[in-house]
């Protein structure tokens, strides 16, 4: 049977040396090259992987650990589920897309993306827009960009993702830390990241590509 | 006798079609089903909830979220009749 190859993400032309497995306990995790790119991928015998707990987190963590290795890279992450036919197929979506990449790997140089949730604790009474407005605005100073995302749990009272300059996550890190200080008996305040910056990127693949 | 026919069956089958779909909706709703997903892993990291209670409600909340995703696919058709 023949392998088809799961995507994580696209960096800048490069050899990867990732010690993990991936998505469906897949490995090695090697590259197919395009011009400047390099996409980052394992074999898989499925074109439609099951979102399990498992592989989400493969995906997460193969793409945090392109983002920390080589002393800090940039990475265009794929969302969960990209699986090309074969090297060729991936290629052409990376001709296709050669100049959204590219754009993609110059604005997001050097960030990374932080999330922050706000979540009642029981019973719990807080002034939602308040908060929100006060946290917003602190988060806004130490941050690029911010992206608003799905309040999914009647219990979320703030959930965003920041686009942070590496340089600038030790502010950042301060300014959750005064949150949590602030709001900590009331909210639990959930701090993650860094991540490869999904919320940042937009870049669309059709089915038909694959 | 084929005109009445057609006349009085067809008004009944929209009714039925209609609170067949309105059923389905509301029973195979996938986005509330992600979104209880989602909550579960949430309260989960948030130490609310156990191991084993977050593996259990996990198990369920997708073996539901795969019949509605089954259901939906296989009633498209006639959701859209209501249309």
């Amino acid at each position: 049977m023949s392998s088809n190859l799961y995507t994580y993400g696209v960096i800048e032309q490069d050899t990867v040396d990732i010690d993990r497995t991936g998505v469906n306990d897949s490995a090695p995790i090697t590259t197919v090259d395009y011009r400047s790119l390099s996409a980052v991928v394992s074999e898989i015998d499925e074109m439609e992987p099951e979102q399990t707990d498992d592989n989400a987190t493969a995906h997460d963590e193969v793409l945090r650990e392109l983002l920390e290795s080589d002393g800090g890279r940039t990475v265009v992450p794929m969302r969960f589920g990209m699986v090309f036919k074969n090297a060729n197929t991936l290629k052409n979506v990376l001709r296709n897309g050669h100049v959204a990449f590219r754009r993609s790997l110059n604005d997001l140089d050097g960030m990374v993306e932080l999330g922050v949730k706000l979540v009642t604790k029981d019973d719990t009474d807080v002034d939602r827009p308040a908060v929100v407005e006060d946290v917003a605005t602190r988060l806004r100073e130490v941050a690029d960009t911010e992206a608003a995302n799905d309040l999914y749990s009647d219990r979320l009272v703030f959930n965003r993702a920041y686009l942070v300059d590496r340089d600038d996550q030790p502010a950042f890190d301060d300014a959750v830390g005064e949150i949590r200080d602030e709001y900590g008996d009331g909210l639990h305040v959930q701090y993650n990241g860094p991540w490869a910056p999904y919320n940042f990127v937009d870049i669309e693949i059709s089915a038909e590509g694959r | 006798m084929f005109i009445v026919d057609d006349l009085l069956v067809r008004p009944f089958m929209s009714v039925l079609e209609a609170i067949h779909s309105m059923a389905i909706r509301e029973r195979y709703d996938t986005t509330a089903l992600k979104n209880q997903i989602k909550e579960n892993r949430l309260l989960y990291e948030l130490g609310e909830r156990s191991q084993s209670e977050y593996e259990q409600r996990n198990d369920r909340l997708r073996t539901q979220l795969d019949i509605a995703r089954e259901a939906r696919e296989q009633t498209r058709g006639k959701v859209e009749v209501m249309r």
